[in-house]
């Protein structure tokens, strides 16, 4: 480990945290790490809490015990919002009444950007993406794999220091989800984001991430 | 099953379903209002024009405008939240508030002004403010049904994907949820909108000079002027702008984006504390809301001058009507059965017979659409296009006693078509072609096919029909006949008349339709349940 290492937080701390959802406990005393543009894959059979770990980190559940620190900041009681925590679903989830530059605009419209500057940014992010001139296009219009691309692009845009992915191949067919797997590395690395994928399948965390990870064993069962 | 999926040829009598319910709304829609044009246009011009040009008609419209926008807007102050709370939330009781919800649409709107006359006693209980109130009361349902139905097939992940980028919880419902309700928005707004517009019996019972709608001003001319062309120009411009909003209304429902529709799953309700006390205590003031003015309504029916009593119960076989010719009050309870009963069997024959054009392939599946439009056709211009059409010689049919039947049949038609052609559409058609495979013949197919589904939703259309009939008010007051009134239009007759017993037993008679309505609303409920499936998703987020 070097001492640039040593010295700065990681990006993404998960301490001790408790994995529960509706009353259902998974897990307890889950702890985890990541840094910057490293991507890390989380692998669990259905029903194992994966899903719940993200939706902790990025506040969407609520937290029964633990702590969750962005950049060394404990970010634990902080609003979805404010944390920083970008998350993206197993559909893309577009949504339906905005059109492509307006759906990647709209994290950096709530982040402050201007109209104008948004949208020169949602066109970089569609050319970088492969999707130059898709700007107006309608989002039901994109195949599965463009709009998980843009709803990629989306999540990026407004730069969040971590990005969870839930499973977000899964709707996809084979073929498409192996180039997909490829491209979204490679630019989740390049936007610099701590990345955490969850997966059931060993194959696709194996081609994505740095490190793979069993669930179970990142804490005691319950 | 249409002709080129490879389905099944539809028996041959499907195929002539059409001809039925086709000839009954050209006969007893299209007609009357054919002759009710003609009646306007054949005035000497000068007078047609007079009256177009007569600024009462001018007045009353803005007047009525005015009162169903202030109505639509309430109804949607109070309907958007309690669509929220008893179409998205999971909590002990939540069925028992979408139902009590929805109580007051159901309510004959004679029994809703008579409630809200018993909440804020006799003294100065007629106004602008009191009719806008029970207008937005009668259409809270509207609101929370039309709206609650798409909301619950919001999952709420939009919301959450915002919130990640960045968005607050005011932000994401602006940005996000509205933009998803919007057509929903728009289409419960413009039934409301058209419902105020064209009320008669809270118009009559409640409001004043600064109430009039076009509706009241029609009944106003048949009955007081004597006026017929000036009541068919008055109708006709009603007839213009409820077509002018109901079209609004379906192009903003078009223009929502298409999302296809997924099983509802309803969320637990917030973690926080504050978010759980909101939910509850919202629906709980929307019950509270519902359930005042028929509690009033049930003491007005149960006091008099000298405290409790029954006497206005045990007088409904007798009333003193002094000078006034009145008929017995329970007379009138079986006269409105009798109509009641006629009505949902022609309207569900009618109606059923339109629905399942949907099956067939062609033209004719236009039947099972224009069977809908009586639903922009007020009851007083329908009442009056079949007075002028078959009121008098040569073609009398008031004295048959078919005529309120007819008008309410096709007022029901619309629900009737509703209720069966979505039953129908979801049957899958290859279980005809199963039943084919084995032996069965076009027809026996089909019944193998539709049987179980058509006779859950006839026996349910059937009893909304009669619902509709029972508390009808518009086209029974125009063409019933003086010595047998329906259970409204008697109520309303006994309150034109002073005394302290005709409010108790008008409101008995209130009381009593309210019972019989809820009774079958319950019984169609429960009858048509099995029919829905209450498939549960899982929610966003589960593990």
């Amino acid at each position: 480990m070097t001492t640039r290492e040593l010295l700065t937080p990681p990006r993404l701390a998960v301490e001790d945290l408790a994995l529960g959802y509706e009353g259902v406990t998974f897990l307890t005393g889950v702890s985890l790490t990541v840094a910057a543009s490293e991507i890390v894959a989380i692998l669990g059979p259905s029903g194992s809490g994966k899903s719940t770990l993200l939706g902790e980190i990025a506040g969407v559940v609520p937290i029964p015990a633990g702590r969750i620190l962005v950049d060394g900041t404990d970010v634990t009681t902080e609003p979805i919002h404010a944390r920083g925590v970008g998350l993206i679903f197993q559909e893309p989830l577009l949504f339906p009444h905005l059109d492509v530059a307006a759906n990647i605009a709209y994290g950096l419209r709530r982040h402050g950007w201007s109209k104008a500057a948004a949208a020169g940014r949602a066109g970089e992010l569609l050319a970088w993406l492969g999707l130059e001139g898709y700007q107006r296009r309608r989002v039901g219009e994109l195949s599965g794999g463009q709009a998980q691309r843009v709803a990629l692009a989306r999540a990026l845009a407004p730069k969040p220091a971590v990005l969870c992915l839930d499973e977000p191949f899964s709707a996809l067919d084979a073929d498409l989800r192996r180039r997909l797997v490829t491209d979204v590395s490679a630019m989740l690395r390049e936007a610099g984001v701590a990345a955490i994928h969850v997966t059931h399948d060993e194959d696709e965390a194996r081609a994505i991430a740095d490190r793979v990870i069993e669930l179970s064993s990142l804490g005691r069962p319950r | 099953m249409g002709g080129g999926d490879g389905a099944l040829t539809p028996p041959r009598w499907l195929r002539w379903s059409w001809v039925a319910p086709a000839a009954f709304l050209l006969v007893f829609l299209a007609y009357p209002l054919v002759v009710l044009i003609v009646t306007v246009t054949r005035t000497s011009e000068g007078a047609l024009l007079d009256r177009l040009a007569s600024p009462v008609i001018w007045q009353v419209t803005a007047l009525a405008t005015v009162q169903a926008l202030m109505s639509t807007v309430l109804a949607l102050v109070v309907g958007l939240p309690l669509a929220n709370v008893t179409s998205r939330y999971r909590y002990r009781g939540r069925a028992f508030a979408q139902a009590v919800v929805t109580v007051p649409f159901v309510l004959p709107t004679v029994v809703v002004a008579l409630a809200f006359r018993s909440v804020v006693g006799v003294g100065p209980s007629q106004g602008f403010w009191i009719v806008v109130l029970a207008h937005a009361y009668v259409n809270i349902a509207v609101v929370t049904r039309i709206v609650g139905a798409q909301w619950a097939q919001h999952s709420g992940d939009y919301e959450l994907v915002a919130r990640t980028l960045g968005a607050t919880r005011t932000r994401a419902f602006i940005d996000v949820t509205l933009p998803s309700l919007r057509s929903a928005i728009a289409a419960s707004a413009a039934v409301v909108f058209v419902f105020s517009f064209t009320s008669l019996g809270i118009v009559l019972l409640l409001g004043d000079a600064s109430t009039r709608t076009l509706e009241s001003q029609v009944l106003r001319q048949t009955s007081v002027l004597l006026d017929f062309p000036g009541a068919a120009a008055t109708a006709l411009v009603q007839l213009v702008v409820v077509t002018f909003v109901l079209l609004l209304g379906a192009a903003a429902a078009r223009r929502a984006p298409a999302r296809r529709s997924r099983p509802v799953s309803l969320r637990p309700l917030p973690p926080s504390a504050i978010g759980r006390a909101a939910v509850l205590a919202t629906a709980g003031i929307g019950m509270l809301i519902v359930l005042v003015p028929v509690l009033a309504l049930v003491i007005t029916s149960l006091r008099g001058s000298d405290g409790w009593t029954l006497t206005w119960w045990t007088s409904l076989s007798s009333i003193d009507a002094g000078t006034t010719r009145l008929a017995p009050p329970a007379a009138a309870i079986a006269t409105s059965l009798v109509l009641a009963t006629v009505t949902a069997l022609l309207a569900a024959l009618v109606g059923g017979l339109a629905a399942l054009t949907v099956l067939t392939p062609g033209r004719p599946r236009l039947v099972a659409l224009i069977a809908v439009v009586p639903l922009g056709v007020s009851a007083a211009t329908l009442g009056l296009g079949m007075l002028l059409a078959f009121g008098r010689p040569p073609l009398d049919l008031r004295a048959s006693g078919l005529l309120i039947p007819i008008a309410h049949s096709l007022v029901a038609i619309p629900l009737v078509v509703a209720v069966v052609a979505p039953g129908v559409r979801s049957t899958d058609p290859r279980l005809a072609s199963v039943a084919a495979t084995l032996g069965a013949t076009p027809s026996r197919a089909f019944w193998t096919a539709y049987g179980p589904v058509l006779r859950i939703v006839m026996v349910a259309s059937a009893a909304l029909a009669g619902a509709v009939s029972l508390g009808e008010f518009g086209a029974a007051a125009f063409l019933g006949r003086a010595a047998s009134p329906t259970v409204p239009v008697q109520i309303v007759r006994l309150l034109g008349r002073p005394g302290e017993q005709s409010l108790g037993v008008a409101a008995v008679l209130a009381v009593i339709l309210v019972i019989v309505t809820l009774a079958v609303v319950l019984i169609v409920d429960r009858w048509s349940a099995p029919a829905r499936s209450s498939v549960r998703a899982p929610a966003t987020v589960t593990p």
